[in-house]
């Protein structure tokens, strides 16, 4: 194996497994530190890196979803800004809203935050409770289940359909979508093809749905969602709301899935944990923030800093990628105490920045954070214990568990699960 | 400019410099301001970017927006004079702002 020094995060396999002890390296160089590849500056504390989500004035998301790619520019003088607005070209890349800086990000976040009412989250969560206990009266007979596949992801599709307004009917379809659907975050081993993108088939439904209801207005959610307004109060183009409404599929799969697998693994390999949740139900929600602490999806994100400045010590001339190293910075431990600890009672769990923070923070926290509640509450309530499949993980002492190949996504690829259903 | 303080609940104040056109909120988180979380950025959807408003101050301001009740309702938060940070634009005439901030923006 490599030293860590010479080894390539972005490319490397050998630390998706176990990034710590490698972030735990960058940390004793300081809480930001240059990268030997790429030129890209990695921040690993939580001070610091709280200060640039909540700078966009400084720190443009033109790279968030491009990470440490070389810049399809030169950067030349001394604020870049002009030259970030003209090199988004047509490319998706560059061209979604978690790339934008305002104030093209402003017009669509508050779109985006109209779909998001208090009253829709509430609806939601009053559908998730019927749909779990659906999906588990699927497979509670079985005594065993690929839990990612057979809930977590099609759970997390239909929860964002509902949100949307896709009608009952038409879930079987977006739930085939997703199904064969590759990884796609920060890929390592190669990017699936385009074709396969569930993506292009979501906006396709969308387009037609958006269509029709704007010819046929009815009284449903997808109405809504067509007749959406900008904040001036004209009517917002079809583009925009389908690209949404695709942009809220990608953006609840992935990250969702792999979190509510991490929470079931805490639980396996800590009985008495699970049989304290059990019995306490009130727990669960700081038991949640301490998963997303701990094993949050989102591993890292990329700024691009506009102008000359400075961040923990390394000096950033314009147009320096800066890699934000979520997972490092919830166990810094000026911010949290035995930070590689789990301890689902920590009292500062939920000043993780899993959801990110400032005006790209995941808008849809609430939703993430009421799934995995009522994924966990229906899990408990039809079943008697959860443990690991050791047919496919091994025995305690020798677990053998697979994460996702990518520098940008944390979570485990297969989690297999024995059940006993309640009596 | 205009000025802005923001009272901890154990009494500490914080006096910025804010800038008109910036909500609140964003003048205490860019200026490192504790107790201003604001998980969600400004997006209304968290809740944990509480304020509490004098009456007196109340009337310079625009009313609060039925959304911005629930959500405030949703925090559980029944303290006279809540409001959320990120739904009011910092203006001129409310130089000389004073507000307070709850001991824990989470509930939980």
């Amino acid at each position: 194996m490599q030293s860590f020094e010479e080894i390539d995060f972005f490319s490397d396999n050998s630390l998706t497994y176990d990034p710590q002890p490698y972030f735990e390296y960058l940390r004793s160089k300081g809480p930001a530190v240059r990268l030997p590849q790429r030129g890209v500056v990695a921040v690993t504390g939580y001070d610091e890196g709280l200060a640039i989500f909540r700078n966009e004035e400084r720190y443009s998301s033109y790279n968030a979803a491009y990470g440490p790619n070389p810049l399809p520019f030169e950067p030349v003088g001394d604020d870049i800004t002009d030259q970030i607005a003209s090199n988004r070209g047509d490319r998706s890349t560059f061209n979604m809203i978690s790339t934008y800086d305002p104030p093209d990000h402003t017009r669509l976040r508050l779109l985006l935050k109209g779909l998001l009412t208090p009253k829709r989250l509430l609806e939601n969560e009053q559908f998730m409770w019927r749909l779990a206990d659906g999906m588990i009266d699927e497979f509670i007979g079985q005594g065993s289940m690929e839990f990612i596949s057979g809930f977590a992801g099609p759970f997390a599709t239909l929860v964002v359909a509902d949100l949307l307004g896709v009608p009952e009917e038409d879930h079987k379809k977006f739930r085939r979508i997703f199904t064969e659907a590759g990884m796609r975050l920060g890929s390592i081993d190669g990017v699936p093809p385009q074709e396969s993108n569930p993506l292009t088939r979501i906006t396709g439904h969308f387009y037609e749905y958006i269509e029709d209801r704007r010819k046929n207005p009815r009284k449903d959610v997808m109405t809504d969602l067509a007749l959406t307004k900008y904040p001036d109060g004209s009517l917002a183009s079809v583009d925009d709301i389908v690209n949404l409404s695709a942009f809220l599929f990608a953006a609840g799969q992935e990250t969702t899935v792999r979190v509510m697998a991490a929470m079931l693994m805490f639980l396996c390999e800590d009985p008495a944990l699970q049989a304290r949740l059990r019995a306490e139900r009130s727990l669960i929600p700081n038991f949640i923030e301490e998963t997303l602490r701990m094993e949050g999806t989102v591993k890292t994100g990329f700024r691009l800093n506009k102008v000359q400045t400075e961040i923990g010590g390394v000096e950033l001339d314009p147009g320096t990628p800066l890699m934000l190293v979520i997972s490092a910075m919830n166990r810094d431990p000026a911010k949290f105490e035995s930070p590689h600890e789990f301890r689902p009672d920590r009292s500062n769990a939920r000043e993780h920045l899993a959801f990110g923070r400032g005006i790209h923070a995941c808008i849809g926290a609430p939703l993430a954070r009421a799934e995995l509640k009522v994924t966990l509450e229906r899990m408990f309530d039809q079943t008697s214990d959860i443990r690991f499949d050791e047919a496919k993980h091994g025995p305690a002492g020798s677990r053998k568990l697979d994460y996702v190949p990518s520098y940008q996504a944390r979570g485990l690829a297969e989690l297999h699960i024995v059940h006993d259903a309640k009596a | 400019m205009a000025t802005i303080t923001f009272i901890e609940s154990d009494g500490t104040a914080h006096a910025i410099e804010a800038k008109c056109g910036w909500s609140i909120m964003e003048n205490a988180t860019k200026n490192g301001v504790p107790g201003i979380v604001a998980e969600c950025g400004g997006s209304q959807t968290c809740g944990t970017c509480r304020i509490y408003v004098s009456a007196e101050w109340q009337t310079k301001m625009d009313s609060p927006t039925a959304d911005e009740v629930s959500i405030i309702e949703f925090a559980e938060d029944r303290t006279p004079g809540a409001r959320l940070s990120c739904q009011i634009e910092m203006k001129e005439h409310l130089d000389g702002l004073i507000v307070r901030m709850p001991e824990k923006q989470y509930s939980m």
